[in-house]
């Protein structure tokens, strides 16, 4: 047996589910909490799709693109051919 | 599981000394406090109690903490607990519900023989007829008959009884949980109710919302029931309806109940109720002025100046910054308190008689007066008055109620005269219009409402049964107004949208 009681709630069953006194106690504000929970999850939704939708990919559909450059049929530029001018 | 009360043999002898005659069956059992971590500040020995169960309201238990014999002790008390314990359990929850004139306990067997005695069949027939004029079919007669759904003897004969079915039926079922809750007290189960917290912490906030909501933020034990909350709610009724009127968390504003007046009214007292903290502690250093107690004159005292102490204390515990002092004035103000008879003698330093009680904690002193409110005020006993420390509570006076409307005759212009507030209950919206219309009639215009009559969000939940009525049912403190004197006051001129009415319209 413990030295000093562990305190205990009585509005709390054996198995720590709320009694139906804590039920009456909060009733006044069930609703009330409720509808301010759903804002605030609402609110941070909203907050958390908009960043995303900020920070993604742009869009350059509605911009004219011009044509690609019509290509030589020359071999890209290699830098095996030409000389390094380090030390020697 | 009987806990030890761990406390030195010194102070267990002087506490068990310093018990006074006057308080002797009103023993201040300190609560066990709920959480072992906070230090008691007053206290040099924190003690558990052990749980003395069957705590009825009537005979209050007078087995203080300090009786169980084990001074040092290691031994547990198992013997004197179990002598505390009532040997047998009266009635079983289900086994509630007994005929008044069969019911298994005396008490209520004698209250049946009263009501053979006293009360009326309420059956037209008895009554002459208002129109005609002549006489009534029967001559008045006493009720013998029990209605065989709730147990209360409610009509003359059976006859009667079937006739008048339609209108019993209204009552029925409230008679039966009446009878029913009747049965529980004396049933001998254990009250957890009864039970009461003791002071919070002071930045702990009451809510006064509804009677759940003040239960579970004053720290009750939970009541899950609804008849152990009828119970308890019938006597808490008297304390917390006071304090929830003072309360500036008060349920009743400006948008609710409350008129302008009445908030002035009010905010004077609060101003005294909740003063600002001023850095007082229990050292030398901490020694601060402090104001004197709230008074609270509860005039036409009967039941409520027999309530246990600990019921009243409640009403200090609301308000932990300030004390009270409360004042039951009255003819029957010693109702239910015979223990404490003979009175004491009138001499000039107690030129009435008065019963002074004032070993409750320290924030609390109560006061009894077994004499009508209009010779103390004659003698000028109480002068003078303050409208930020004193207020009067008139519980279900019957100012308008014909039986007794002529015994507040005197005192109703001595009342408006204070300029203090009146803070009145009634039992029903009948009885409170009653007294609503009495007090405008005889105030002379002298009088402004403060606070508009309705319901008492902390009535009592348990109907109570007249014993010389049977069909009159009422519950304590239905309802709550209050009224002051008006006050004249030289005021800069606004021109004529105030109207000097005094709210009665309103």
């Amino acid at each position: 047996m413990p030295l000093g009681r562990i305190p205990q709630s009585s509005y709390y069953d054996a198995r720590n589910r709320p009694g139906a006194a804590l039920y009456r106690a909060r009733q006044p504000y069930l609703v009330k909490n409720a509808v301010t929970g759903l804002f605030i999850i609402g609110f941070v939704a909203g907050v958390y799709s908009w960043t995303i939708r900020a920070i993604g990919q742009d869009d350059f559909s509605d911009v004219p693109m011009p044509d690609a450059p019509i290509q030589a049929g020359h071999a890209p530029h290699t830098t095996a051919g030409s000389r390094s001018a380090g030390p020697a | 599981m009987a806990t030890v009360p761990s406390i030195c043999s010194k102070c267990l002898r002087q506490a068990i000394r310093s018990t006074p005659k006057s308080t002797t069956h009103r023993s201040f059992t300190a609560s066990a406090s709920k959480s072992p971590s906070t230090p008691p500040t007053r206290r040099i020995h924190h003690s558990t109690r052990q749980r003395t169960p069957a705590i009825e309201p009537q005979n209050h238990s007078n087995a203080t903490p300090y009786t169980s014999g084990a001074v040092r002790g290691r031994q547990t008390d198992q013997a004197a607990a179990a002598q505390r314990q009532p040997s047998r359990v009266l009635l079983q929850p289900n086994n509630l519900f007994h005929s008044y004139t069969h019911s298994p306990s005396p008490e209520i067997r004698q209250r049946a023989a009263f009501m053979r005695q006293n009360a009326y069949c309420p059956h037209p027939d008895h009554h002459a007829s208002p129109e005609g004029g002549e006489a009534a079919v029967a001559p008045p007669r006493h009720v013998s008959h029990e209605c065989p759904d709730c147990g209360i003897p409610v009509s003359c004969s059976p006859d009667h009884f079937v006739d008048d079915y339609a209108s019993h039926l209204e009552i029925c079922d409230l008679l039966r949980q009446i009878n029913e809750d009747d049965h529980d007290l004396l049933s001998g189960r254990f009250f957890p109710e009864f039970e009461y917290p003791g002071p919070q912490i002071d930045e702990a906030q009451v809510n006064l919302t509804n009677w759940d909501t003040l239960l579970y933020s004053r720290e009750f034990n939970a009541v899950n029931e609804e008849r152990p909350m009828r119970q308890v709610t019938r006597l808490l009724t008297y304390p917390i309806t006071v304090g929830s009127v003072l309360h500036e968390l008060s349920p009743y504003s400006l948008n609710d109940r409350l008129l302008p007046e009445g908030l002035r009214s009010l905010s004077a007292l609060r101003h005294t109720l909740h003063p600002p903290r001023s850095g007082a502690g229990v050292d030398i250093k901490g020694l601060r002025p402090n104001p004197p107690p709230m008074r609270l004159f509860i005039l036409g005292a009967r039941a409520e100046s027999s309530l246990p102490r600990e019921v009243w204390l409640q009403l200090s515990h609301l308000f932990p910054r300030s004390s009270f002092h409360l004042i039951f004035i009255g003819p029957e103000s010693m109702s239910g308190r015979d223990h404490e008879y003979p009175l004491p003698e009138r001499t000039p330093i107690n030129p009435f008689g008065q019963i002074v009680e004032d070993r409750l904690g320290g924030q609390m002193k109560i006061s009894t007066y077994v004499e009508y409110y209009h010779t103390l005020h004659e003698a000028q006993h109480f002068h003078p008055f303050d409208p930020y420390f004193d207020a009067f509570v008139l519980f279900h006076p019957g100012l308008g109620h014909p039986a007794s409307s002529h015994e507040w005759k005197e005192t109703l212009p001595q009342l408006l005269e204070t300029k203090c507030p009146v803070i009145c209950t009634g039992y029903t919206e009948f009885d409170m219009e009653r007294d609503i219309s009495w007090v405008r009639e005889s105030c002379g215009g002298e009088a402004d409402l403060l606070m508009r009559p309705g319901e008492n969000r902390f009535r009592s939940l348990r109907w109570d049964l007249n014993d010389a009525d049977p069909g009159d049912v009422s519950c304590g403190n239905w309802g709550v107004w209050a009224f002051r004197g008006k006050r004249y006051e030289a005021d800069e001129y606004r021109g004529k949208e105030g109207d000097g009415s005094g709210g009665w319209d309103r």
